[in-house]
């Protein structure tokens, strides 16, 4: 990758999640966000997670190199779910996630 | 004393380091494999520092997304710290502003969780607070240094190596409240991206999946407070 690309990518990046993290701190001492402001942002997680996990799981083109190799993400996915319920620990899962992956594509 | 303060931030970081060397890991590692080298791991790390965030650029990349839909979904994602800064701004009131800007630039999730609890117990302070943000911040932009340098000494599968993103956003998700509004939020993000990939429409499928799922949150929640009689809804969730 040229540092071209990586500027592109990443200083765009680092300059947003700049501002979302010091904007509030310093426009919000003593007050509140806007009731409507905070019923989007707390949605905003649950909405990207479930988008991004549908985009890694699901495409139009997951069974073309066959059932198994379709349906094998969505059980360790399944497993994750699983797991990440019960520990709510991002370590355990990644451990079930590719641990239950790897041992998958051994079958 | 600042010994004290020091001691003192970095054992209520020991927790998320030994987090962030597991994470950290396996970042660095798929960074390596869409050709970034170490030091533009450790340099995106130290003033990116967003662990969902590294995740996606290589994955997303990997999967032929265009730049502009990259940074689009990223900064999406990160929206979500304005709710840390909104949520800690209320114990910088007595602090300078340089200790201010360096303490709300280096939240993340786990630092966040970690302080509050700590703030809300009384006996916590925004020095000892950012020495947390900044031992974990190095923890990880070191772990994933290491990951990059290992990555290029060994081969591991792509397909694997990137279910660790899928896997931390999976556990992210289960970390959520739920309760009708978000699981409609779900169900509208997720058909949102399947709808997006299966017109050929793949490129914003992240970023469109999301704004439906939280627009159609945003109405369902506003309906429900309505027809209950409540005024706006503090969080989005009475469902």
């Amino acid at each position: 990758m040229s540092w071209e690309t990586w500027a592109l990518i990443v200083l765009p990046c680092a300059l947003t999640i700049l501002i979302f993290r010091v904007l509030p701190v310093f426009a919000l001492k003593g007050r509140t966000l806007p009731a409507g402001a905070v019923r989007t942002l707390n949605l905003i997680p649950a909405a990207a997670f479930a988008a991004l996990i549908a985009n890694d799981l699901l495409s139009p083109t997951m069974f073309a190199a066959g059932f198994w190799e379709g349906i094998m993400p969505l059980i360790a996915a399944a497993i994750v779910f699983a797991v990440g319920y019960k520990t709510k620990s991002l370590i355990w899962c990644i451990v079930a996630g590719v641990g239950g992956y790897a041992l998958l594509t051994l079958i | 004393m600042k010994e004290h303060i020091f001691s003192d931030g970095f054992k209520a970081a020991l927790p998320i380091v030994a987090g962030y060397i597991v994470l950290g890991l396996p970042c660095g590692l798929l960074c390596q494999q869409v050709g970034m080298d170490w030091l533009m791991v450790l340099i995106m790390s130290f003033i990116f520092y967003s662990g969902a965030g590294q995740y996606m650029i290589p994955n997303m990349l990997l999967a032929g997304n265009p730049l502009l839909s990259i940074v689009a979904s990223v900064t999406l994602v990160n929206s979500r710290q304005m709710l840390y800064g909104a949520s800690l701004s209320r114990f910088t009131e007595k602090t300078s502003g340089a200790l201010t800007f360096l303490f709300g630039a280096t939240v993340t999730d786990e630092s966040f969780g970690v302080n509050l609890a700590r703030f809300m117990d009384g006996d916590w302070t925004v020095s000892r607070a950012t020495i947390v943000n900044l031992v974990s911040q190095t923890s990880w932009a070191l772990s994933c240094m290491a990951g990059t340098l290992i990555g290029s000494l060994v081969s591991v599968p792509t397909a694997i190596a990137s279910f660790a993103m899928t896997s931390i956003f999976i556990c992210l998700l289960c970390m959520q409240k739920v309760n009708a509004t978000h699981l409609l939020t779900i169900a509208a993000s997720v058909a949102g991206v399947v709808l997006c990939k299966w017109i050929g429409f793949s490129g914003p499928a992240i970023l469109v999946g999301a704004i439906v799922g939280v627009t159609c949150g945003y109405v369902f929640s506003s309906r429900h407070d309505c027809k209950q009689g409540k005024p706006a809804a503090e969080d989005g969730d009475e469902s």
